[in-house]
């Protein structure tokens, strides 16, 4: 038991090293970047991260090369039908964010329904589902000008709400506590697992695998919409590929947390430690003014690196 | 003259001894028939000679000198030619591309020769032209053909190696009867040009009508050669079976079933199904009902469709008085019905989480639970599995730390949470140790005492007389005999499993 505990915690030990290591080289580069306020914001920005992170390690620890490529197309969704119906209104806020909701469900629906009844692979299907929403995107946009957030969502997302912390990183506390709460405590929870390690097993032992995973990309899709309100609060008006990034960097926070791409085996905390420490990565290339194409190309090669490791690491254990 | 000669081959895997002294001859121009049952070393020895197994002592003869066998293509380039069962086949590609496969014609170093491939596919297609029914065509793609067209283009395949020596393995399983007597004349033409053909069957009738020669393999021995002209069905059963064969399972040994608790468990009238065809039975509560058969006839298709895992196309399944058409595991579980396989790794064991997470499904579904409380379940789980007598350290301890047949009770242990009518066995103690399947039969017994209906079916023929109060033998998807009382001995179990279809 003790064992297995030091092992499952060993990867946060290094995160968290990892973590503080890097505030410290940001902190010789320019000094101040690890002031309170600066690593508040450093947080906020790894919240919204690490939101859509929730809903995109849910579905690859469902397994059968479970991802979720769309999640940013959903997060740029969100922000901009967020932004048009609450239109800079605080009455607006609760219609958006059930519309955000609705839409965030609906398109992991399809997504789930095209990977369980048409089978098609995970890859190909939320793909294919990304270049859809960007292209809705543009469909939208004319017409219609991009809404601006209302004060209330920005005030929750940029202004210290309790002991000086703003609402988003309470929410993220929040969702880290429930996720973990989820995975470990409930049937919906053990049965994720389940058909992450062996799905033909599951199915053998009463687990109703095609409905679990339509809900898991459905989860995805609703965080994605939560983070792309969040989002928009955050940036205070919407364009349309706001959310772009949030694709690969949400990947890389759930290899970066130890779980695997194979399924079945990780957990939500140490993605949320794989988002700050994405964050803090990003913000450091920023700092020492690389541009958002050489930061893509840092993302991309750490995403690989981390694969080797992995990869090495399941091969020496086979 | 010796056309393939073996002698003194051995093979062991681990600490098992697959085959433990392997001998046979096969003269040029004979057909010879090799015979053992499951598990026998009969299936180790061929692939010795095919190259695909190494053995660890023995000698191999070919044509009276020693050779080696590295490997497949080196059994090929030695002249040794093999019929796959349904493995062979490239499904999007041609009749005549799939015959020359192994081999394909070359012109200028470089590109398929199409004419001569045209040329040399034809004369094996033409052998089996009247039989191959409708749809069958040199261009025709082997995807679309039907099993015993394909059955056909594999013997074809077989054939176009012109080997001096030629294995084939069940060839006629899915043949029809005039395809298998076109298939025999053509053995009996290759039998004049002085090859050498090893033939694998287990229908008895066949192997009267093509065989000349027989070898018997039991327990990983040779135990003898015979003329079938000079032999008789009865004789090699029994030389299969072994000197106790014909004394009756003891009856201490089957529980009696529990009066007073009669009434059906489960019904099945008239089940058809994909590999399995009008099978009906009745069991009582406390009985246990044995599969017998050689392997694959039906026994594990049927138990999985009656589990809502295959395909029902007729018939009716009642549990109790009700009838009872599971069209998922899910659904099956739900309706007390079990259902554990030998296949651990791929339908039991969820690999890599806690053991406890292995035996709380099915306890999830029958209670409809929504949260995991680990106290609350724990008190659930460890008696389930004392009762299987595991061995662990902790609930929470990977299930892959476990040995095999731990985890084998563990998957059998998440049905004793809440119990079920019916439980489904199929082949489960596959790959487990002596102790853990004494185990595992002891509480199956008690389970049937209990007043479960229980199916069984195991490969291994010690476990049905040992343990079923009646034994229904399958044969090609049917069963083709019942066994009950004193008729459940060794041999009339491979009397009947071995008779025609």
């Amino acid at each position: 038991m003790s064992r297995i505990l030091f092992f499952m915690r060993q990867p946060l030990v290094v995160a968290f090293v990892l973590i503080a290591l890097l505030l410290y080289l940001g902190q010789t580069l320019s000094p101040g970047f690890a002031s309170g306020g600066q690593v508040l914001r450093l947080l906020i920005v790894a919240s919204l991260l690490g939101i859509v992170a929730a809903g995109q390690n849910v579905v690859i620890l469902g397994g059968r090369e479970g991802i979720d490529l769309s999640v940013g197309g959903v997060v740029s969704l969100s922000a901009i039908i967020a932004g048009n119906v609450m239109n800079g209104a605080d009455s607006g806020i609760v219609p958006a964010i059930l519309a955000c909701l609705a839409a965030g469900a609906f398109f992991g629906l399809l997504n789930g329904l095209g990977v369980t009844l048409l089978r098609i692979p995970p890859l190909v299907m939320t793909l294919g589902m990304l270049g859809v929403l960007q292209g809705l995107l543009v469909v939208i946009r004319m017409g219609i000008p991009s809404g601006r957030a209302a004060p209330g969502l920005s005030g929750f997302v940029t202004q210290p709400l309790a002991a000086g912390i703003p609402g988003i990183i309470w929410l993220w506390i929040m969702i880290g506590v429930l996720m973990a709460f989820m995975l470990h405590r409930t049937v919906f929870g053990h049965r994720i697992y389940a058909i992450g390690s062996n799905e033909h097993a599951a199915y053998m032992a009463g687990v109703p695998v095609r409905l679990m995973r339509i809900a898991l990309f459905m989860t995805s899709g609703m965080f994605a919409a939560i983070a792309g309100l969040c989002l928009l609060g955050y940036a205070g008006s919407s364009f349309a590929n706001v959310g772009e990034q949030y694709t690969l960097a949400s990947i890389i926070a759930v290899v970066f947390g130890g779980t695997s791409l194979a399924g079945g085996k990780g957990g939500y905390t140490g993605t949320m430690a794989g988002a700050i420490l994405l964050v803090i990565l990003q913000s450091i290339l920023t700092t020492v003014n690389i541009d958002e194409s050489g930061r893509q190309m840092v993302f991309g090669a750490t995403l690989l690196l981390l694969m080797m490791f992995y990869g090495r690491g399941r091969a020496m254990r086979a | 003259m010796s056309k393939l000669k073996l002698s003194g081959v051995s093979k062991a895997y681990g600490a098992t001894l697959a085959l433990r002294r392997g001998d046979l001859e096969v003269l040029a121009g004979e057909v010879h028939v090799l015979m053992g049952s499951n598990g026998s070393g009969k299936s180790t020895l061929c692939k010795i000679i095919a190259g695909s197994v190494r053995p660890d002592a023995g000698r191999i003869l070919i044509d009276n000198r020693p050779v080696t066998i590295t490997g497949p293509r080196s059994a090929r380039a030695q002249g040794i030619g093999i019929f796959y069962q349904e493995l062979s086949l490239a499904a999007h590609r041609s009749v005549e591309e799939n015959i020359c496969l192994a081999a394909l014609p070359i012109k200028s170093h470089l590109f398929v020769d199409r004419a001569l491939l045209k040329q040399r596919a034809a004369r094996y297609i033409r052998l089996f032209e009247e039989v191959a029914g409708e749809g069958f065509s040199a261009d025709a793609l082997v995807g679309n053909l039907r099993p015993d067209q394909r059955q056909l283009v594999e013997i074809m395949k077989a054939l176009a190696s012109e080997a001096p020596i030629l294995i084939f393995d069940e060839p006629t399983s899915a043949l029809d009867r005039a395809q298998v007597d076109c298939f025999f004349e053509v053995l009996r033409d290759l039998t004049w040009q002085d090859r050498g053909i090893i033939f694998i069957s287990h229908r008895m009738d066949e192997i009267k009508a093509i065989g000349d020669r027989v070898t018997i393999i039991r327990d990983g021995e040779t135990i003898t050669t015979l003329n079938l002209a000079e032999t008789d069905a009865a004789s090699v059963i029994r030389l299969m079976v072994g000197g106790s064969g014909d004394m009756p399972a003891s009856q201490s040994s089957a529980p009696a079933i529990v009066e007073g608790k009669d009434g059906a468990a489960i019904t099945v009238r008239n089940l058809s199904g994909r590999g399995f065809r009008n099978v009906s039975f009745e069991v009582a509560k406390g009985e246990i009902l044995g599969f017998g058969g050689l392997h694959g006839q039906g026994q594990s298709a049927l138990l999985r469709a009656i589990f809502g895992a295959g395909s029902i196309s007729s018939g009716d399944v009642l549990i109790g008085d009700s009838r009872f058409d599971a069209s998922s595991p899910r659904d099956a579980i739900r309706r007390g019905c079990a259902y554990v396989s030998g296949d651990r790794g791929r339908e039991g064991v969820i690999s890599g989480r806690p053991i406890i997470e292995n035996v709380t499904p099915i306890h999830y579904l029958r209670d409809r639970l929504m949260i995991a409380r680990p106290s609350k379940l724990r008190d659930k789980v460890v008696p389930a599995l004392q009762s299987m007598h595991t061995k662990f350290q902790s609930l929470f301890d990977p299930i892959n730390s476990l040995s095999g047949g731990n985890q084998q009770k563990v998957i059998i242990a998440r049905w004793l949470v809440d119990r079920p009518d019916v439980l489904l066995l199929d082949d489960p103690t596959k790959g487990i140790d002596l102790s853990a399947k004494a185990d595992l039969f002891a509480l199956i017994r008690q389970l049937a005492a209990e007043g479960l209906g229980i199916l069984l079916y195991s490969s291994e023929d010690a476990e049905l007389l040992g343990n079923a109060n009646r034994i229904l033998v399958f044969n090609g998807g049917s069963v083709s005999r019942e066994l009950t009382g004193a008729d459940r001995t060794r041999y009339n179990l491979y009397q009947a499993a071995y008779e025609a279809a």
